[in-house]
Formats: structure tokens, sequence, C-alpha cells
């Protein structure tokens, strides 16, 4: 072990050599390379590809788009109700197939041209005529007409109850100046009417400057520049220092450190992003009912967390997370070890079992989930064995169905139908475990159409407890949205769908 | 001169095609479709069919190749699957930043290298030699994500006197620009660095040794000129090599410490690009990493040949 002690020393000595070539200026902790005194600067952990709401599917973008761009309705920061924003009232029409918006007045886009309905009606055709990445939320539209300027009627083939968290829950359903594919090169460029433009945006740093003419009040910082840390010590060196004043980039297990940091302050809220495991109803014997139940019933869920998360997330045996107004409480799986082995003694199964299980370096507490799981599956005879993948490749073999089980987590749910529909329905465009249940099917159906909210909310209660109990998914948690900012920074509030609007907010 | 310099470049154009070809076959080879990619987990099979058709990936694979090397030759590498800008546009942002970084970083390694190196060769088994190869050890073998961390955290987060990463354009800020050069070029130059002084000293042992250097000392040449005329000349030779390589190695972008640092350099555009699965961006960056080699390696081989006249005449 003579190499262990000489490595602080070699340490020391690189270090002193590096401190030598290096020259030691006292850095300005104001402004940095950026803008100017009153510009916030964000450390955000990735690149926004590009800032075309309607084609791009990058987190890193809508971070950005956030602060641009505004929809005709947008989730309020307390309980994610669809409040009212571009559109100041709408109504229903009793069929439930029309529905009426009325649009704000007074309300300019970036480059002063005004606002009304003709930018409704294009921005929804650009999306559904091109086909672009969120065509599929107006699957049940058959048309967007402007019978007046301060008007728009979206005219739907079947009643859409949830048409508001559709087109308002994130912007990538933005509302662009009529035309704005033409006069603007919007993967570069951006017309919104948000409460800031887009500067510039290069390979350091993306800039926004305050809009004077936003229609809700020009913010009163006068912009935002997000820079790119991917290295989370980085981003809490930056922080701390003085170079940054918020971030996002929060590894779970910094979090308790962080707490007792007086440097920095600390915000968090259980999100509506839930992780899940789910199993092949394809590969036997992950078809059995009572093996996938036997499993639910091994998992700890507190171990998983504590593992994966650091305990910053809420363990849930369904989706949707404790607070939402569509929150059930329904936990029928205790850890149970003796009762796992039961049920693959019911199911006549002969153990030991090797189960594969997909996981994507993407996402590393996922990893980490996985690790905890395969110890927790191998008193009972089942032997994980853990498929790490890059993203890539794990999409890939996800949609060819060549994987035993696989782990992730599905983001941007506000509506019961996001949490349920896509995932679950028989014929759901994600339904890549290939559950399929006539019960839950008809169930989701109707909830679907249900215009009355305490009978939709019913309805989905059912077809969740029946996905609990067949373990279509194996719920795990809903993890904490963790953000850091400079002590003294007001007006921010950390959001459960992780949207960041920095609308309000005042430097210190 | 003329013949060697022009068979030299033909071998590399030969090369340089073998390469595309190479590079195209093996990153769609590579598992993992860039659409699904793009549009994230929720999605029409009819956005799929639309945008897979607006990338040209529909296309038979020869089909492909042929399109993207037709363009290549003239300079037009094709656009960005994610953010549709062109490969060239964006590799051209990229450049300056990583030039950058790795001149320094090479200026890093040879202030440690040279002085270093020569010391423990003229000095073998002193205090000096052993420091030197516990230091070059440390260098070849820290893992250059840890160093770049260890320096964050002192000279940004614990003495604050640098920042912690990023980049500024010198003609922006030259202060704010060599402050954020300082930590990356010598994460990325203690690895270099480590790995010449090791030459320097053993090149130098060797020329040490040499008949001829005996003979001048024999002859009673001063020691001072010896050294640099007898030993420096014939030591410089394999540390040309040494250098070139390192700085094709440097340029081709230290993935891990642009990504650190946040270095908006060549390293993490190609990093991005294997992660997205953007293939126009992925053989734009290796086309160009593999230009830089062989012209590196040409120009390493003509100033060989300015050394030491016996190898142009071969």
């Amino acid at each position: 072990m003579r190499t262990n002690r000489l490595l602080p020393l070699a340490a020391a000595t690189a270090l002193l050599l590096t401190a030598c070539g290096g020259g030691g200026e006292s850095v300005d902790t104001g402004g940095g390379g950026g803008g100017g005194d009153n510009v916030l600067i964000a450390a955000v952990s990735a690149e926004p590809d590009q800032f075309d709401p309607h084609v791009t599917n990058a987190y890193a973008s809508f971070q950005v788009l956030e602060n641009v761009y505004d929809t005709l309705v947008v989730p309020s920061a307390e309980d994610l109700t669809m409040q009212p924003s571009l559109a100041e009232s709408w109504t229903t029409s009793p069929d439930g197939l029309s529905w009426t918006f009325t649009l704000r007045d007074g309300v300019t886009f970036h480059d002063g041209s005004e606002f009304d309905s003709a930018d409704v009606v294009y921005s929804y055709k650009r999306i559904i005529d091109e086909e672009l990445s969120n065509a599929y939320r107006f699957a049940t539209v058959s048309d967007v007409t402007a019978p007046d300027p301060r008007t728009v009627v979206v005219t739907l083939t079947r009643p859409t109850p949830n048409l508001l968290e559709l087109i308002g829950s994130f912007k990538g359903m933005a509302i662009v100046s009529e035309n704005a594919a033409e006069e603007f090169d919007l993967q570069s460029e951006a017309n919104g009417t948000g409460p800031f433009t887009l500067e510039s945006s290069d390979a350091n740093a993306t800039v926004l400057t305050t809009f004077g003419d936003y229609w809700g009040g020009a913010p009163s910082i006068d912009g935002v520049e997000f820079r790119y840390i991917t290295e989370p010590t980085a981003a809490l060196t930056a922080l701390r220092n003085g170079e940054i004043q918020w971030t996002d980039n929060v590894p779970p297990q910094n979090v308790a450190d962080l707490e007792g940091d007086e440097e920095v302050e600390l915000g968090s809220v259980t999100s509506v992003e839930y992780f899940y495991m789910s199993m092949n109803y394809a590969v036997p014997p992950f078809d059995n009912r009572d093996v996938r139940r036997a499993i639910a019933t091994a998992v700890d869920r507190e171990e998983v967390t504590q593992a994966a998360r650091f305990g910053a997330a809420q363990p849930n045996e369904t989706a949707i997370p404790e607070g939402s107004p569509w929150y059930l409480e329904y936990a029928p799986f205790t850890p149970d070890q003796d009762a796992a082995r039961r049920l693959l003694e019911q199911a006549g199964v002969q153990t030991p079992i090797t189960m594969g299980l997909m996981v994507t370096d993407e996402y590393p507490e996922t990893v980490a989930a996985a690790q905890v799981i395969a110890s927790q599956l191998e008193p009972i005879g089942i032997d994980v064995e853990i498929q790490e993948e890059d993203f890539a490749t794990w999409l890939d073999r996800q949609s060819e169905g060549d994987f035993d089980a696989f782990m992730l987590s599905w983001i941007g749910n506000i509506d019961p139908a996001d949490f349920y529909e896509n995932q679950h329905l028989s014929t759901g465009g994600s339904n890549y475990q290939g559950y399929s249940n006539p019960q839950v099917d008809d169930l989701l159906t109707r909830a679907a159409t249900e215009p009355d909210q305490a009978a939709r909310k019913a309805l989905y209660d059912q077809a969740a407890q029946v996905i609990v109990d067949d373990v279509s998914y194996l719920y795990l948690y809903n993890p904490d949205e963790v953000q850091a900012w400079a002590p003294g920074l007001t007006g921010y509030q950390v959001r459960a769908d992780s949207a960041i609007d920095f609308e309000n907010v005042e430097l210190p | 001169m003329t013949g060697y310099l022009l068979r030299r470049a033909g071998q590399a154009v030969v090369v340089l095609a073998g390469v595309s070809v190479l590079v195209f076959s093996l990153i769609h080879l590579v598992r993992g479709d860039p659409i699904r990619l793009a549009l994230g987990t929720r999605f029409s099979q009819e956005t799929y069919d639309a945008l897979r058709e607006r990338s040209g990936l529909d296309l038979p694979l020869v089909q492909q190749y042929f399109t993207w090397a037709g363009r290549a030759v003239t300079g037009d590498l094709g656009v960005s699957f994610r953010s549709g800008d062109t490969v060239t546009s964006l590799i051209g942002e990229r450049l300056p930043a990583t030039l950058t970084l790795a001149v320094a970083a090479l200026v890093v390694a040879l202030v440690i290298a040279l002085p270093l190196g020569m010391l423990s060769a003229l000095h073998p088994r002193s205090l000096v030699d052993r420091v030197a190869t516990v230091v070059s050890q440390f260098g070849i073998s820290v893992p250059d994500f840890w160093l770049s961390i260890m320096l964050i955290l002192l000279f940004a987060g614990v003495l604050g006197w640098l920042p912690s990463g990023g980049y500024v354009p010198i003609g922006e800020d030259p202060l704010g620009w060599l402050e954020r050069l300082v930590l990356p070029a010598v994460a990325t130059g203690v690895v270099s660095g480590s790995v010449i002084t090791r030459f320097v000293r053993s090149s130098m042992l060797e020329a040490l040794g040499s008949d001829h250097v005996r003979t001048a000392q024999a002859k009673g040449v001063p020691t001072r000129q010896v050294l640099t005329w007898h030993v420096l000349r014939n030591a410089l030779l394999p540390l040309v090599t040494v250098t070139g390589v390192q700085l094709a190695y440097l340029l081709s972008g230290v993935v891990v410490v642009e990504i650190v640092f946040s270095w908006p350099g060549l390293g993490q555009l190609a990093y991005q690009a294997v992660r997205d699965r953007d293939f126009p961006v992925l053989q734009g960056a290796v086309l160009l990493f593999a230009l830089v080699f062989l012209v590196i390696n040409l120009l390493v081989d003509l100033l060989y040949g300015r050394i030491d006249p016996r190898i142009a005449r071969r």
C-alpha cells in the first residue's frame, strides 16, 4: 500500500505545480462574462437542442421556452390546476364537443405585432398539419377556427374533458405569431408573448432579455442568462462563489449537505414525475399475475427510495402523488418476502428464475434502484440481471419488446389521462409491457370523455386500482424536484411540474 | 521533397475515405434510433414516419452514405438532427474553444515536462528524478475527471481564486478568458505533461549515453555545448512525435475535461452527438478528428525531416 501513502504527497505537488502555472488573480463575482448586474445567471445541466417549441422534446429547451412563450392556459404553481393565460375565459358546449376561448386583449408579441385568434389557429394547425412532436395531444381535435379576433373555437370528435391540460400543461403547445415559421428561424429565434425575449444562444449560454411590453407586467430583473454546467460539483461551487444565482443541478445525495449550508437556499417539492418498473407480458413467467404480484410484494419501496434518491422522494404504490387533486390512497402491497414466496409457489414457478432488468445510465437513479431491487428479489429466488444501456439503445430495446423488465420514469403528467392512458390502454402508444385488460380499457375510455369531475375521478380511481393489482406497472416513488439558489433571491417557486419560471424573480 | 509531400497527401486522402466509410457504417450499426430519441416517449406513428422521412433515414444505407460523402467532399457535412444547424457551423463554433484549450494544455504540458524530464535525465536516481517519476506516474494514472473536480473544489471552491468553469471569448474579456482557461488547461496538461516527461527523460538518457556525446566530452567540449548541440538535438526527435500526437489528442477534444469545466469545445459536441445519436454531427466530428491526426502526422514528419535530414532523403 505504499502508493496510497504517496498519493496525497503527489497530489499536493501536482496542485503546487498547477498553482505556479496559473497565477491567482481574484475573481470578480459580480457578473462574470454575462450581462449587467440585474441579470439572473442560472445554471442548467444541458444545452437546449433548439428553440422551436412545437418541434423540440428536450427539457433543456423547455426550461428556456417556459420564459419566452405563453400558452392559452397555464398550470398554477400551487396545485397545477389550469388558470387563464392568453385565454381569459372559456366555455364548453353542452355536448362537450366544442370549446370557445375568449382571448386576452392588449397582448403583443416580441416583434411588436398584436396577438389575436389567427395566431392561435396558426400555431395549432402547424402542430396538427405538419405532424410535429405534440400532434398526439390534438388526437380528438377536428378543427380550430377563429370567428373573430378575440375568439377561438376548438371542435372535437369526442368530448375531451382534459383539453385544458392538453393545450396548457407545457410550452410545447406555445402560441407563436401567425406565419412565424416563415418569418423567423424558429430553431434559433423566437417570437412569443412571454416575459422574456430570446436574445442569443451559443455553445456557452442562452441569454434572455426582459420584454418591456409583457402583458403581465415586465419582470423586475433585466434578463436571464442560462449557463450549461453538466457537472453538479461545478454548478454548486459556482453557486457558492456567486458566479451563478440559481441551479436545478442538485443531485439527491447533496440535499442533506446543502440543507445546513448558509450560502445556499434550497427549494423542494414532490413532483408529478413517477418512477416505475414494468415487466414484459410476452415473456413467461412474467405473464403470470401472481409472479408479478410476488415481485411487487418483495420490493420494499422505502429502501429503494433511500438508495436511489437518498430519501428525496415519496414512495408511492400508484402513479399520482399525494397533494394532487387526483391522488388515490391505495397501497395493497406490504413488503413481505414470505408472502412473495407463497405467491411464486401458487403460480407454479420453479425457482430460481432469472429476470433481466433493463436500466439506463441516462437516469443514474434507476441503476441504484435496480441494485436494491435485485437484492430484495434474490431471497425469493429471482436472480436479477441488471442490464445497463445508454438511452438510445434502451429506447430501441423497449420499443422492440426486447426485455424481461425495465425501469424508467414518466414526467410532465398533470391530468390522470397523462398518467394512465398511453401506458395501460391495450392500444396505448407506450404500452410496451403489453398489458391488456378489457375492464381497464373500458374504465379509461369512459373516464376520457366523462365531463363530471367527481365521476371522472371515480373512474380513474377504479382503473388505477386494477392497474396496481395487475402490476401493469410496479410503481415505486414520486421524486422531489430540488433546486438551489442564492440566499436573498425572492419571487421564485419550485413547481411540481418541474417548469422553471423566472417571471417574478428578484435578485438579492 | 515535393514528391514526398504529394505522396503523403495522397495517402491521407485514401485514409480519410476509408475512415469515412468506417465511421458511417459503425455509427449506423450501433443500436439506438435517433428519431425515437428526438421524439421522447410519447408520439404517434405518423409523427415518427414524418420525421424519419425529413431526416432521410428512410433511404437505403448505401444511398445515405453516398449522399453524405458526396456533400462532404464539397464541405457540406449536413444538418444536425437535433438542432437543425449545419454541422460545419456547429464545428466552427466549437473549434476556437478546443484550439485554445489544446494549445494552452500543451504549453502547461511542456512547462512541466521539459525541465522535469531534463533534470531527471541529468541526475538519474536522484531525489529530483524520483519525485519526477512519482509525479508523472500520478499524472498518467489519475482520472482526469477526478483531477478536474479537485481543481474546481480547491481553486474555485475553497480558495475562490478562479471561476469554476465556463468560457468567454478573448475579445470580450481577456482576463475572464484567461481565468477560465487555467484550470481546464492544467487538468488536461498534467496528463500530457506526464507522458511527455517520461519521453524527455528516456530520450535524453539515450542521447547522453551515445557514442558521439562521449566523444565530444572526451574532446573536452564544454558541458553546456554538449548538452545543447549533441544531446538536445537528438533528444528532440522523438519529442516532436510525442508532442505532435499529444496535440492531436488534445485537439480532438478532451471530452471529460470539457464537460466538467463546461468548456464548449468539440469534445463536448461529440459527446452530445453520441448520446443523441446525432449522426451528421458525429460523422462530421470524427471526420475532422481524423483529418487533424493526418495533418499533424504529416507536419510531424516534415519537421522530422528538418531536424534530421537523413529521414527526408529516404
